[in-house]
């Protein structure tokens, strides 16, 4: 079984784990003890950048719906909310990550991780999957940033 | 002689957070002892109706001034110019859009004069400094800050000076007779600005990103937008606005609309956007779905609840993202290298 599949975003390789789960807000996803591990794709990581700020507006412990908004975060290059990858309960977050979010860019597969969750996540994606998600939206990505670009850039 | 003072209001927060009140009257001890400096303390900035004394005082300060709140920049900036306080932007060391530290300090919004947007409908001839505090928990990062901008305006001032003087210093006008600040302190009761209003919730335009697409007008179902007599939009009913929702927001395609006290900094007026200190806002991405749907949904909520019927995408939905996949194509690694020369 391969290691991992490779997205071309221009000239920039984003690796993807073949032994990881996907949600299409590019969160990846690990099964652990309790539930699952939730982080960002490298994916979602290059689009980012060097990341500043993370904050979540849920607590431990809170049950979360689908796509519900959990937090936001601040990078270099751009700011997002967040949103719950699936439904459930959220175990607990990245203290590390929370403190320093610069821990992220350094190992977002690993000690990067965002929150462990347990809940429903049979609607994540295979790594094949995920491939081709990125593939098939990647036009559509581009054209949301540079419209934003364009639009502030005039 | 009198040396002309630079005005400093402080906005307090709403509530009674102790480290944030905290942080207030650390600031104001240190700046009653500054030199050059007149300090007035206010409410919340937001929640001041027009004829509040706090905002009064604020309309009456004359001159260069620098107003430290708990908003975003962005956001007291144009609240202030919805109170029709208006001056030139002025750009603060302590805010993210650091970026411009390489620049030095070019005072005046570089940013404005980029952008496409309509503008301010008037704008008087001042600078007004925004500082936002929660950009240090440290006290002394805002004095500092003040005493740059003290500075700055000094050299601005004595600029101006330069020009005027010769009539005045000739005639010798008694300029002293009514010093340019000084007497606003005075007029105005303490108390009177410090009375904590009621809680609003409206959105504050920013004119420098707003193109006047009139796309919130025709989303808004509350009548809360409008156009003057010049058809600008701006805002109208401000209190017809639906508590929470910041669906207008959403919907604007300039990010032009801000509530400053939503939970999310895109919407409350943090720096967005791109290139230039400002940033990509990847919510949809990250699945915040489609913003049009979203803003949809909010505003069925408030339809219903105030008894009417749900709307969904069939009323005031923009059909701009047609159109905009026509635009030219890029090349990916053309993409790629723009995001890495962002900074």
């Amino acid at each position: 079984m391969s290691d991992s599949l490779t997205f071309m975003m221009g000239k920039h390789p984003a690796v993807l784990p073949a032994h990881l789960r996907f949600a299409r807000n590019h969160l990846w996803c690990a099964p652990t003890a309790e539930g699952n591990r939730f982080g960002f794709t490298s994916y979602a990581v290059r689009l980012m950048q060097d990341v500043y700020f993370l904050d979540w507006q849920v607590n431990s412990g809170d049950d979360v719906a689908l796509l519900e908004q959990i937090g936001h975060i601040e990078t270099s290059k751009a700011v997002s909310d967040l949103f719950s990858p699936a439904k459930g309960k959220l175990l607990r977050f990245n203290e590390v990550v929370l403190a320093d979010p610069s821990g992220i860019n350094v190992d977002y597969h690993g000690q990067g991780w965002l929150f462990e969750l347990v809940g429903d996540v049979g609607h994540l994606m295979n790594v094949q999957e995920y491939l081709e998600f990125l593939e098939s939206n990647w036009e559509k990505t581009q054209r949301m940033i540079k419209g934003k670009i364009n639009a502030g850039d005039d | 002689m009198s040396q002309r003072k630079l005005n400093v209001v402080l906005s307090q927060a709403q509530g009674k957070d102790p480290l944030k009140r905290g942080l207030e009257e650390e600031i104001a001890a240190a700046l009653l002892l500054e030199p050059g400096i007149d300090l007035g303390i206010v409410a919340h900035l937001y929640d001041l109706e027009s004829g509040h004394t706090g905002r009064l005082f604020l309309e009456s300060l004359p001159g260069d001034m620098v107003v430290l709140s708990w908003l975003y920049p962005r956001a007291a900036y144009w609240l202030l110019d919805r109170n029709e306080i208006s001056g030139n932007y002025g750009e603060n060391q302590l805010s993210p859009p650091a970026e411009v530290d390489e620049e030095e300090e070019s005072e005046a919004s570089p940013a404005q004069e980029k952008s496409m947007g309509i503008g301010s409908a008037k704008t008087a001839d001042r600078v007004i400094y925004c500082l936002d505090m929660r950009d240090s928990r440290d006290f002394r990062a805002f004095v500092e800050e003040i005493r740059r901008i003290l500075k700055e305006c000094r050299q601005r001032w004595s600029e101006a000076e330069k020009i005027k003087q010769p009539a005045v210093v000739q005639l010798g006008i008694g300029i002293l007779s009514k010093p340019a600040n000084g007497t606003a302190h005075e007029s105005f009761p303490k108390e009177g600005m410090l009375t904590i209003p009621a809680r609003r919730w409206y959105p504050v335009i920013d004119y420098s990103r707003c193109t006047n697409c009139l796309e919130c007008l025709d989303f808004c179902l509350f009548g809360v937008y409008g156009v003057d007599s010049l058809d600008r939009i701006y805002v109208d009913n401000q209190d017809q606005c639906k508590k929470g929702c910041p669906a207008c927001s959403r919907v604007c395609p300039e990010q032009a609309i801000m509530f400053p006290d939503y939970k999310s900094p895109a919407i409350a007026g943090a720096p967005v956007g791109s290139i230039g200190g400002l940033k990509i806002d990847l919510t949809k991405l990250f699945g915040g779905g489609d913003a049009l749907v979203i803003a949809a949904q909010e505003r069925d909520k408030e339809l219903v609840r105030d008894g009417r019927s749900a709307v969904g995408l069939t009323v005031g939905i923009p059909k701009r993202q047609e159109g905009k996949a026509d635009g030219p194509k890029d090349d990916i690694d053309n993409l790629m290298d723009a995001l890495d020369n962002l900074d």
